[in-house]
């Protein structure tokens, strides 16, 4: 019925092994890394210098299957050092999908899934350098699910998809000031206890000139 | 013939929020389209970073107005891998329980906003009555109706409560008839056929290949489902299969389609739980207190910063999924990054491109069908 372990299992370390052998020497490492959650199913884990994201990108989609980009995610460490200022974390799934013909329904059996055909999920790490404008080219073109998930990584975060057409806001208003990207860490957010709520429920009072007081 | 924009929304019968359809036009036919998102943007990504991870959960609740269950079901399984803590059996059937509690009271309240966009009032009375019911058993479960804060990292709040299980069971049974009820008045309308059958084709490789995710993708013929793919809670342990439809056309699925998938996934969500109820670890009949290790396991409070928690879940509209990085303030207590992946916010912009080719008054048949919410959209 659903997926083993045995299977999750094979095809994350053939996956280790296809990636290592092609982006090896790119500097890109890979790793099968099993979760702590629900039955603690494998991923791969590739870690890619930021000049070879496309190159990764088009072998994960064109050699290894992966045609579905879930999720991008952009996080800001001030304290990460030069190497790490920043970073970019690509969520990609490979799901064994066809078209049925009409009137059928492509029915998959997961006991009966080889290969390439075995769902996957891998997490790429890009670390970005420190520094004011952090840069990683766009996969845009080679998924089109990454569209949205790109809009709103350089919206909220702050992070530039270079070769990314169309790029606006999307979650913050679209005259938010330029440069503005509310998950970047300079901004500050602090907890409130109910004391303070129940004052100023309205939050009249509570101003950036209140930040750090304690009441 | 001169072209031109209309804007339908944010305040617009057709969204099922707040957001915004632009549709060029070309006497009555879409000829481009583009949605405006971000209406009520809330920042719960930041806010969770000044929050520890379990005040995080009712956040998730409110992600999604119609399915907060699974919502923070699905933030759980991110923290449980982040926290690394293994969850007692019973509070995993029960979880599961309550997830497809929730996935009915989702599907219903869209089959409720669906039947007026295309012409039925009947149906919304109807599906609202019976989501009802499961609105009733899950307050019994959380303590309220809408936003339960229920599911904890390493189980649940608390036990199901004395008779739940024989109120679950019946009112499940009796859900199963209700929903003959529907496809009788449903399927034999003219009026609903006619709007549905024929419109808002796509096919499951161009959907995939877009991002889109779960009921969407079946209805086209694919049964392609994170409850098997990459089981969690106790699926593998169920007797079910993912519902998935026939489309009858080589263009891909249409809204009636879509439709018939989320009623066969309703049969399925109470296949799954008349079969949790009997197989619940310690009986269902039995109550055990508040944090008794059958339903909560003792759990770190702290994460050391480079540990990262993932959670891909099968949500009512598609696969959710969370990513935290830990290390956060408080030494570790709070997350330093949660990252919430939508299903809705890249279904949305892929629908409004879907939309080209038909007439205006496709477009709310056509938005219905995928389901939108709004709250989840935007976090």
């Amino acid at each position: 019925m659903h997926v083993s372990r045995e299977q999750n299992e094979s095809a994350t370390n053939d996956a280790v092994t296809a990636a290592e052998a092609a982006w090896g020497a790119l500097g890109v490492t890979a790793a099968s890394v099993a979760h702590s959650s629900g039955h603690g199913y494998a991923f791969l884990r590739l870690t890619v210098p930021a000049a070879h994201v496309v190159t990764v990108a088009k072998g994960l989609k064109h050699d290894l299957g992966v045609n579905y980009c879930s999720m991008i995610t952009g996080t800001h460490f001030p304290d990460g050092g030069s190497d790490r200022g920043w970073e970019v974390v690509y969520h990609l799934m490979r799901q064994p999908v066809r078209n049925p013909e009409p009137n059928t329904s492509h029915v998959l059996v997961a006991s009966e899934l080889k290969g390439h055909d075995i769902p996957l999920e891998v997490e790429v790490v890009v670390p970005l350098p420190a520094g004011d404008e952090p840069t990683v080219p766009s996969v845009q073109a080679v998924w089109k699910g990454a569209d949205w998930n790109e809009k709103e990584t350089w919206d909220l975060v702050g992070i530039r998809f270079d070769g990314h057409e169309n790029m606006h806001r999307v979650l913050n208003p679209h005259d938010s000031p330029e440069g503005f990207h509310p998950l970047q860490k300079q901004h500050q957010i602090r907890y409130h206890d109910f004391n303070e709520m129940y004052d100023d429920a309205q939050g009249f009072v509570r101003k950036p000139v209140d930040e750090g007081r304690v009441k | 013939m001169a072209q031109m924009w209309i804007t339908m929304g944010p305040q617009h019968p057709m969204t099922h929020g707040l957001w915004t359809l632009r549709v060029k036009v070309d006497g009555e036919t879409v000829v481009d389209a583009e949605a405006e998102l971000g209406y009520i943007h809330r920042g719960v990504e930041k806010i969770a970073e000044a929050r520890d991870f379990t005040q995080v959960t009712p956040y998730c609740d409110r992600l999604c107005y119609v399915s907060a269950m699974t919502w923070s079901s699905s933030y759980i399984y991110a923290a449980e891998d982040l926290l690394e803590v293994e969850v007692p059996e019973r509070a995993e059937y029960i979880r599961c329980i309550a997830a497809e509690c929730q996935r009915i009271a989702s599907h219903l309240m869209w089959l409720g906003a669906y039947g007026p966009d295309v012409g039925n009032l009947t149906i919304m009375t109807w599906a609202l009555r019976e989501r009802e019911m499961f609105l009733d058993l899950l307050q019994e479960l959380g303590g309220s109706r809408m936003h339960y804060n229920y599911p904890r990292v390493g189980g649940v709040k608390r036990d199901i409560p004395p008779g739940w299980s024989d109120r679950l069971i019946a009112k499940t049974k009796l859900f199963e008839k209700r929903i003959d009820e529907y496809e009788m008045l449903l399927d034999e309308s003219t009026i609903f056929l006619v709007r549905l059958q024929g419109v808002g084709y796509a096919t499951a490789e161009e959907m995939v290949e877009a991002g889109v995710s779960g009921p969407n993708v079946r209805a086209s013929g694919v049964n392609y489902d994170v409850r098997w793919t990459h089981p969690y809670s106790v699926y593998d342990e169920l007797d079910w299969e993912p519902a998935v439809e026939k489309p009858t056309s080589v263009k891909g699925s249409d809204c009636y389609d879509r439709y018939r998938v989320r009623m066969e996934e309703m049969r399925m969500s109470c296949r799954i739980i008349l079969d949790a109820i009997e197989k619940i670890p310690g009986g269902r009949n039995t109550t055990y207190a508040n944090g008794d290790e059958m339903i909560l396991a003792k759990a770190p409070t702290r994460a050391p910063e480079g540990a990262t928690g993932f959670s891909n879940y099968e949500c009512t509209r598609g696969a959710s999924q969370f990513y935290i990085q830990g290390g956060g303030d408080g030494r570790g207590k709070n997350p330093y990054r949660l990252s919430i992946r939508s299903p809705m916010f890249i279904t949305i912009p892929f629908v409004a491109e879907t939309m080209i080719g038909y007439k205006v008054a496709d477009i709310p048949a056509i938005m219905g069908s995928f389901d939108p919410c709004i709250g989840e959209t935007d976090r």
